[in-house]
């Protein structure tokens, strides 16, 4: 099961890059540069998935005391920072050309830093207590009180006038794009999401693996 | 015409692949990890080493 889910994420993974660079067409306005859209944007997008589920199963866990639902949470917070890592990365290398400056204090941007630094102390301190149930329970607060900054990040290019262009996609009404450029973007954002849910399944058996330990 | 900035392009998707596969690398290397040492306990658990006898009698 595991290894047919990592093998379907990298034929997508393979599949997203040549549509990036082999289909979809050269951007008039950015060239080439554009291209790290396909990047960005489903990272972001897989990050934002992580972390609703972090908040579902952080409910889960205070509801019900299920160790399942903490684990999964533990291991989509981890996948979840590591795309919000890489969302980071790709933005401020797309900025460079595009807006010359690498970062900028653009409330897009500082909100999804606040996103990062928030799910990055949720880890830090699940390891920092040693008693499992009460890292649990704490964590899952976490869990829930960080999921808040998720709306802040998406609509903060609406509330503010930011430096960030608006969404491509998730938005209201018909998408701007042509057909090749949100194909390629769709083929990416389903080859990106297959790979989260390879890591998350992996990271949660893992954690179980290491409970079942003897101390 | 605008510049292409192939450099910036291949750098973004560089970092990634690095990332992402040495994130993927640190899973497969724990999944292993847990296997060997569940293989090494096991033989442990089928063959349970009796506690000797105390030669105090209560």
């Amino acid at each position: 099961m595991h290894r047919a889910l990592g093998w379907l994420a990298a034929v997508g993974l393979a599949g997203g890059l040549v549509m990036a660079f082999g289909v979809a067409p050269r951007e008039i306005t950015q060239g080439n540069v554009q291209r790290i859209m396909y990047l960005h944007v489903p990272t972001v997008l897989v990050a934002y998935l992580a972390f609703a589920v972090v908040l579902v199963a952080s409910i889960a866990y205070l509801w019900h005391r299920s160790p399942a639902a903490d684990r999964l949470a533990h291991a989509s917070a981890e996948v979840g920072v590591l795309f919000t890592g890489l969302t980071i990365v790709a933005g401020a290398i797309w900025g460079k050309p595009t807006w010359g400056t690498w970062w900028t204090w653009d409330a897009r941007l500082t909100s999804v830093a606040i996103l990062f630094v928030m799910y990055l102390g949720y880890l830090l301190l699940r390891g920092m207590i040693e008693d499992r149930e009460r890292a649990a329970r704490y964590s899952a607060v976490l869990g829930i009180v960080a999921a808040l900054d998720i709306p802040l990040v998406h609509f903060s290019v609406y509330w503010w006038r930011t430096l960030h262009q608006p969404p491509s996609l998730l938005k209201p009404g018909p998408a701007t794009m042509s057909p090749e450029i949100l194909a390629a973007l769709l083929v990416n954002i389903v080859a990106f999401a297959l790979l989260y849910v390879y890591f998350v399944v992996k990271r949660a058996t893992i954690l179980r693996r290491e409970e079942d330990l003897p101390a | 015409m605008t510049a292409d900035h192939w450099g910036f392009v291949l750098s973004a998707y560089g970092i990634a692949a690095i990332v992402l596969g040495a994130y993927w690398r640190h899973l497969c290397r724990r999944d292993r990890e847990l296997t060997e040492r569940r293989s090494h306990a096991a033989p442990k658990a089928a063959h349970p080493r009796t506690n000797p006898v105390s030669p105090v009698q209560p």
